[in-house]
């Protein structure tokens, strides 16, 4: 078996890498593959509070790398999916305690027993983005719909192509407000694809739900009521080839913003 | 804000504001919120002199909202002139109202006391846990708060015996609060004067004593001495590990809920057998 690569990254911080990475993650291992996360924000990891593991961590990439366990050793299972493990960062050293060779290296044997390996990368584009690409062969690059994000996004791809390891990459726009897309508040999707000329492989919609499940240490893809779980799930099945059309997530609005919304649309209409 | 009652209105207290414009100001964010609108309103101003002209400008403030001024309570005589040539009503309140006192049922007052109130600070962990037990949340299980950790889940430490007197050990003491990504270690006794907050690690040889919070993981006996223990005045680590066995909290999901909001109880970890065993230090000393 040899499995995929995939690293999480947006350059820009808060935009929901992390959210991405345990829901992605927990998405494709309830379809049935195996996969390992690995956090790579040594000194900042928040992927174990996310899925709730953080009372399981023993030993982290860094025991690993510096031989005081055994690989397998610091994989911590999840309560419930037996098929998802988690490999921990280290949270009292820096991103300078792993070199992405050591990485690279870490992935290589973990691929021969894992269908996905799905890499939480930092913000940032220094050493630490550096670690975490450097074993990958594939990106989805996380954006929200706001001209920082987007802007951190292009750099991050601009780096990623110049990178021959990564084979493909994909956005993923999270965060996404279809009342404020409507209202002319908020850059449009498709605005968003046309300055990054990506290719899209999901879109999230903005969910207060994934407070409580960051809270709970729950991903929110265990919730098969929310919205934003289902759009995880669909962007898991396209990482597995499916085709699956987008997800229609409009809100009901409120009655301001329709009447805003509509004298918008009046005004584009004389124009 | 001292609000009384008024039938189809209340009474908006500016006994506070020491002008006029300090009046219409607080007055107008009160008016703002949609409770506010189409009531009547009683206007309490203590000592304030306003003109006609000011007055008027209140009134038609209210107005504005769609309310009525109906009376004015004050105790300065040039505003009471202006409200009498206004014809608003000045009325005089009285400063304390009465409380009805309501007796529970006998009914009400067992279903009272058999719940303990969540939203209660001083709840412990345990009134809550058993109260989620009642309601089929939890399993029996999850009421211990720690749970000793699976063999496949932690490694075998393979350390040798220490049978060091921990009281002979030197004592390290760290006078300040820990912060996640911070570690301390010691090959002798460690006391941390403040919180170890979640992140967090101590790594001593001997005892582990957190004057505060303990949030994050702590090792005593680190070269194996089975006879260390851990104690805190607010028992709350993320993991517990003396010499080579290993305890995680069950509950992950209270941890950022619980730490500041409940009372300290003073806890103990030791070994005992082949786990981990917290107790209050008093229990633990009457043994």
């Amino acid at each position: 078996m040899t499995g995929r690569v995939l690293v999480i990254t947006s350059g820009k911080g808060g935009v929901g890498k992390t959210t991405t990475t345990a829901n992605i993650g927990t998405a494709l291992a309830k379809a049935g593959n195996k996969v390992v996360l690995i956090d790579t924000d040594l000194g900042l990891r928040n992927l174990d509070l996310l899925l709730g593991l953080e009372n399981r961590i023993v030993y982290t990439i860094v025991d690993v790398v510096e031989e005081r366990c055994k690989l397998k050793q610091a994989l911590v299972k999840d309560k419930k999916n037996p098929n998802l493990c988690l490999f921990a960062a280290a949270q009292t050293r820096d991103k300078t305690a792993i070199t992405g060779e050591q990485l690279k290296s870490i992935c290589e044997e973990l691929k021969e027993e894992n269908d996905f390996i799905i890499i939480d990368c930092p913000a940032g584009i220094e050493q630490g983005f550096e670690n975490a690409t450097a074993g990958a062969s594939e990106a989805i690059v996380v954006a929200t719909p706001e001209m920082s994000a987007v802007r951190d996004a292009d750099r991050i791809i601009g780096l990623l192509e110049a990178k021959e390891h990564i084979e493909k990459y994909n956005l993923l726009l999270n965060r996404v407000r279809p009342n404020l897309i409507k209202t002319n508040d908020m850059m449009s999707v498709e605005d968003v694809v046309e300055i990054l000329s990506c290719e899209l492989i999901g879109i999230i919609p903005e969910d207060t739900g994934i407070i409580t499940s960051t809270n709970k240490g729950e991903p929110i893809v265990n919730d098969e009521k929310s919205l934003a779980g289902q759009a995880y799930h669909n962007v898991a099945k396209r990482i597995m080839g499916q085709e699956v059309e987008f997800l229609d997530i409009d809100e009901p609005q409120d009655f301001i913003s329709k009447v805003k919304a509509f004298f918008l649309n009046l005004f584009k209409k004389e124009a | 804000m001292d609000n009384g009652f008024i039938e189809d209105g209340f009474i908006i207290n500016l006994s506070n504001a020491s002008s006029a414009a300090e009046v219409i100001y607080e007055l107008s964010s009160i008016l703002e919120m949609p409770e506010a609108q189409g009531k009547k309103i009683c206007l309490k101003l203590e000592k304030i002199d306003l003109t006609q002209s000011q007055l008027l400008s209140i009134k038609a403030l209210i107005e504005s909202m769609d309310s009525t001024l109906e009376f004015v309570d004050t105790k300065s005589d040039a505003t009471k002139e202006v409200a009498q040539a206004l014809e608003i009503t000045i009325s005089e309140l009285k400063n304390e109202m009465e409380i009805p006192q309501i007796q529970p049922s006998e009914e009400e007052l067992q279903q009272f006391t058999a719940k303990p109130d969540l939203f209660d600070e001083n709840v412990n962990d345990f009134a809550f846990q058993e109260l989620a037990q009642e309601e089929g949340l939890m399993k029996p299980d999850d009421m211990k708060p720690y749970a000793t950790m699976d063999e496949d889940e932690t490694p075998d430490l393979d350390l040798e015996d220490d049978d060091e007197d921990v009281e002979k050990l030197p004592t390290l003491y760290v006078n300040q609060t820990l912060r996640s990504g911070q570690t301390v270690s010691s090959e002798g006794n460690i006391v941390i004067i403040g919180d170890a907050n979640p992140g967090s690690e101590i790594i001593a040889r001997g005892d582990v004593t957190v004057w505060g919070v303990l949030g994050g993981i702590a090792h005593a006996g680190s070269k194996g001495n089975v006879n260390a223990c851990i104690r805190a005045l607010k028992m709350n680590a993320i993991q517990l590990r003396i010499a080579n066995l290993y305890a995680r909290r069950v509950n992950t999901e209270n941890i950022p809920f619980v730490q500041k909001s409940s009372s300290f109880i003073p806890e103990e970890a030791r070994v005992d057998g082949k786990s981990i065993v917290i107790k209050t230090t008093y229990e633990s000393k009457e043994k």
